[in-house]
């Protein structure tokens, strides 16, 4: 039984039509148990079948469904109603990020991103299949944990005005995982990804406002992974320089 | 993705100029980097300081006198309390970044920043010794 109702002010953007976003104002049965993304549901599926968002798993996994809620980066399948209720709930697409219709923005140049890091595994030489796996005890694993549990829900990007004022920096969550396969004890890419994180629209753009990690659902740390990764350029380009031979890797 | 590259029509927001004041997080964020201009201009009056002393007698205290000045004595009050909450900022985010281990076990945050705190207090006490008695 609904208890009540409530008002979501969604964002439209409707590129046949529109030339800058408007809002919707949408009024719903209310039940204490619902989600902003429910509530998107419900418009969608008994008030305007036309409105445009992405969606998948609805328990905080698949990282497609996050949004900006009155002003806040979220993952709209982990925010109750409740917290906003009796106020309107402000609904738009992720900030900093170009508009495609409605909530659904563009990730092309996100995905491009994340593969330019190289998120996976690096070997010199891969070990053959007699050899086994690449075995790794429960330290090795702790120590880049963490920095794994990113979902790529972008919600990092949406919250940091680097990204806002620079679209060309490689952001948090494609530089955090970078730092995951850095920590990683079977990698051996460290050399490529600082090649690639060392540039200015790399590690060195971030300016450490920190709210990514605030942002972050997972509480993946991005701001630490890239304040780490500086480090680690910083201390291997010096000791490039002091110590013989290049120093140790 | 650059727009030409793009097969639909795409809308792109503006930043506002003033985005920066939007949330209390940006504003403490941009006070801290406002902060970096008080620590440059504490360095240039150090570099003054001791171009004063290397002149002799006669330039250090002519250069004490205009330290002495009202609005010099505002500007270094100011920034000494700005240098503060810059040191105190770095103290705070340097512990959030570095992670020590020791024994095997990683050491807490706060007893990172009591120790780097006390290294400052410590260093300065040397200082104020040195300057005072010697």
């Amino acid at each position: 039984m609904p208890d009540g109702t409530v008002v979501l002010k969604v964002a439209r953007y409707r590129p046949d039509r529109d030339a800058v976003p408007t809002f919707s104002e949408y009024e719903i049965p209310y039940r204490d148990d619902m989600v902003v993304l429910d509530a998107l549901n419900a418009i969608k599926d008994d008030v305007d079948g036309s409105l445009t968002y992405r969606w998948s798993c609805r328990m905080g996994v698949c990282g497609s469904c996050g949004m900006m809620v009155n002003g806040e980066p979220r993952l709209t399948c982990a925010v109750f109603l409740r917290e906003f209720r009796p106020k309107p709930v402000v609904v738009e697409p992720l900030r900093y990020f170009p508009v495609i219709r409605d909530l659904v923005v563009d990730i092309s140049a996100f995905l491009e991103k994340l593969k330019e890091v190289k998120p996976w595994i690096v070997r010199e030489e891969e070990q053959s299949v007699s050899e086994g796996e690449y075995l790794q005890t429960p330290e090795q694993v702790e120590a880049y944990k963490q920095f794994s549990m990113c979902i790529n829900c972008m919600l990092c990007y949406a919250a940091c005005p680097v990204f806002g004022l620079d679209d060309d920096f490689i952001g948090p969550a494609a530089i955090a995982l970078a730092h995951r396969y850095n920590l990683d004890s079977r990698d051996q890419g460290r050399d490529e990804r600082r090649a690639i994180l060392g540039v200015h629209w790399g590690a060195w753009d971030c300016t450490f406002v920190g709210e990514c990690s605030v942002a972050c659902p997972k509480h993946v740390d991005p701001a630490v992974a890239i304040q780490r990764t500086k480090l680690d350029i910083a201390t291997t380009s010096l000791k490039s320089v002091l110590w013989p031979f290049g120093g140790r890797k | 993705m650059s727009a030409e590259r793009r097969s639909h029509p795409v809308y792109v927001a503006p930043i506002p100029r003033f985005w920066w004041v939007r949330t209390a997080p940006f504003r403490r964020f941009v006070i801290r980097e406002l902060t970096s201009v008080f620590v440059g201009l504490f360095s240039v009056v150090l570099l003054l300081f001791l171009l004063a002393l290397s002149r002799g007698e006669q330039a250090y205290r002519g250069f004490l006198d205009w330290l002495d000045q009202p609005g010099i004595v505002v500007l270094q009050v100011i920034t000494l309390a700005a240098v503060l909450y810059h040191t105190a900022t770095s103290i705070q985010l340097a512990s959030q970044i570095q992670e020590v281990r020791l024994g095997g076990r990683t050491v807490p945050r706060h007893l990172l920043m009591a120790a780097m705190t006390g290294g400052l207090i410590v260093a300065s006490a040397v200082v104020a010794y040195l300057t005072i008695e010697l």
